[in-house]
């Protein structure tokens, strides 16, 4: 969580990701920052997101990307 | 069928009388009907392309289910006897076997698409490479006739086919209500380009006459064709002359001359997309909004965002993030972070993916270098925008620019709309060669004096036009800035009183009818985007 949470900030100091349910819908987060992300998380967290997993519905929240992460990492196993 | 025709709006009150007298079962069977119908009127035996899209995209979508359901069905009854290993390699099986079955989807449309429109453009380099290398072959051309929507419906089916691919939608369980949705016949001609999960589900459900609905869907269509044929159509014949005949133009003229053309697509294109998604209301279909007020854009990534939203957006979602998320690029990073550092080393695949992804936007309008320039063009500023934004932000704190104040938002607005003009010559002008002298003679030609000289800025218009266009452009700007503020328009005027509101469809209908260019002998001007 914390890790996600300094990776989003880095990309937007001036956006609460705590709260925001909305990142992609609300344009928060753009195409260029999904793909920095994504390269980030999968390297950190090694698992492997494409851009079959790049829905609104895993990217609009941070619990959302926790659970996207979560369910890679164990097919992944 | 030109959407601003007399014989069209025949057809569409034909077509929802229909609609809401039969049973609510039958309507998308009346939908699927007149959207044949349509697209037999207006290109007769190009029809087969259609329904060869349709066919093919369908079965495509079927035999992704069927590998998915025999992988299922093995996991299912071998769940105990499995060993994990063996499970993964299962997985890995199905995911080639669906990638086969998408890939041959995808080559057989893209393939007929690129056939059809670029062909002669690929022959025409070829046969001047051979010259120039003093070769003597020369490939002969044919003559193609592009089927009405090509470039809309194969995009739109081929997101439908990776979706399914994804596991984003289940495949379409019937193949006439599928065609419904390749062919629906208000955004056949000029989009906007649908995603499978957003309209097919409205497409076939029933819908009952309701007022409002009808009310807000006969607005939009009235703003559309206020848009087309007062804006867009009194344009078009200065755009042409200027665009024709540039030499015989002053800089400032050729310059003003691609404004006026950029202001021209906007509403020619948002018009005739604001009349589709007006009908689909009247029906109780919502088609996706294609147009965000382009003009309020304050950087060239910003304006796509706000336009043609479902073209980018599915260039997005289609090209850019598989390219970007590939192994490929994976592989491309950290080569580059060795040469470039962390930093620009990071950029430097999705950099590659967006040139890429902008080059496709670019030819997707078309079969010319021109249409290479033009998606360069807006792909660089968008590549230096994204490259130089921290460097921004420390000067901006540096020298303490507040960038959200409107001072700065507006210098930032005439800056992007100067930049889509500029990229305007490479999407109009007749080639890219006429695109560069254009530019060349704006610069070479410019005199500063110009400004301040009404004939030159009169663009040899009648004063009358020219009122009558000022008066249109103040309204388009007031109904933007009050979206912009997020006021629903057709909302609020159905609060007003009914003097007023009353008032303004007058006005609306009476401009239409009395400011419209009609042309000599009543020929629309034809959609710039039907040739698409």
């Amino acid at each position: 969580m914390e890790f996600l949470l300094q990776l989003l900030s880095d990309l937007h100091p001036d956006v609460d990701f705590v709260i925001n349910h909305k990142l992609i819908d609300d344009g928060l987060l753009d195409s260029f920052d999904i793909v920095s992300l994504v390269g980030e998380i999968n390297d950190h967290f090694k698992i492997e997101i494409t851009a079959d997993d790049l829905l609104p519905d895993n990217f609009n929240s941070v619990e959302a990307m926790l659970t996207l992460i979560k369910r890679l990492q164990t097919e992944g196993d | 069928m030109a959407f601003t025709s007399l014989n069209f709006l025949l057809f569409v009150v034909a077509v929802l009388l229909v609609y809401f007298l039969v049973p609510k079962k039958y309507q998308w069977v009346v939908l699927l009907l007149a959207s044949y119908a349509y697209y037999w009127i207006s290109a007769n035996k190009l029809v087969v392309f259609l329904l060869f899209t349709t066919v093919t995209t369908f079965y495509t979508g079927h035999f992704l289910g069927k590998s998915n359901e025999k992988y299922n069905h093995l996991i299912e009854i071998n769940n105990d006897t499995l060993t994990k290993d063996q499970k993964k390699i299962l997985r890995a099986e199905n995911k080639n076997r669906k990638k086969r079955i998408l890939l041959t989807a995808v080559i057989l449309n893209f393939g007929v698409l690129a056939v059809i429109k670029y062909f002669n453009f690929f022959v025409g380099n070829f046969n001047a490479l051979f010259s120039a290398l003093s070769i003597d072959t020369i490939i002969p051309t044919f003559e193609f006739l592009l089927p009405l929507g090509i470039s809309f419906y194969t995009f739109q089916s081929i997101g439908y086919v990776i979706d399914v691919y994804r596991g984003k939608i289940e495949p379409d369980r019937n193949i006439a209500k599928f065609a419904l949705f390749v062919s629906f016949f208000p955004q056949i001609v000029q989009g906007p380009i649908s995603r499978y999960s957003q309209l097919a589900s409205q497409l076939y459900e029933s819908h009952s006459f309701d007022y409002t609905r009808v009310k807000f869907g006969a607005q939009l269509i009235l703003w559309g064709l206020f848009k087309k044929m007062v804006i867009a159509d009194r344009l078009a014949a200065t755009v042409s002359s200027v665009f024709d005949g540039y030499q015989n133009y002053a800089g400032i003229q050729i310059f003003i001359g691609a404004v006026m053309y950029s202001l021209q697509v906007y509403c020619d294109f948002s018009g005739g997309i604001d009349i589709a998604r007006g009908i689909a209301q009247i029906m109780g279909i919502d088609l996706a909004e294609n147009f965000k007020r382009p003009f309020f854009a304050e950087s060239i990534s910003d304006f796509w965002r706000r336009w043609h939203i479902s073209l980018s957006s599915w260039m997005r979602d289609y090209i850019f993030y598989p390219l970007s998320l590939s192994a490929g690029a994976v592989k491309l990073g950290r080569t580059s972070r060795k040469i470039m550092g962390a930093h620009l080393g990071k950029l430097f695949p999705t950099f590659l993916a967006m040139l890429i992804t902008f080059l496709v936007v670019g030819i997707w309008h078309g079969a010319s270098w021109k249409y290479v320039a033009y998606g360069l063009y807006n792909g660089v500023f968008i590549f230096a925008e994204v490259l130089f934004e921290p460097l921004v932000e420390k000067i901006n704190r540096k020298f303490q620019i507040n960038p959200k104040v409107f001072s700065w938002r507006l210098l930032n607005i005439i800056i992007t709309i100067v930049l889509v003009s500029i990229g305007r010559y490479f999407s109009h002008a007749a080639s890219l060669k006429v695109a560069v002298r254009m530019l060349y003679r704006t610069v070479a030609a410019f005199d500063f004096y110009d400004l301040l000289n009404i004939k030159i800025l009169q663009m040899g218009m009648d004063p009358k036009d020219i009122y009558v266009l000022v008066g249109a452009v103040l309204i388009l700007f007031i109904v933007g800035l009050l979206q912009e503020i997020g006021i629903s328009l057709r909302e609020k005027l159905a609060q007003q009183n009914l003097v007023f509101r009353w008032s303004i469809y007058i006005a609306a209908i009476f401009s239409i009818l009395i400011f419209g260019v009609y042309g000599i002998g009543f020929d629309p001007v034809s959609f710039i985007y039907m040739g698409f």
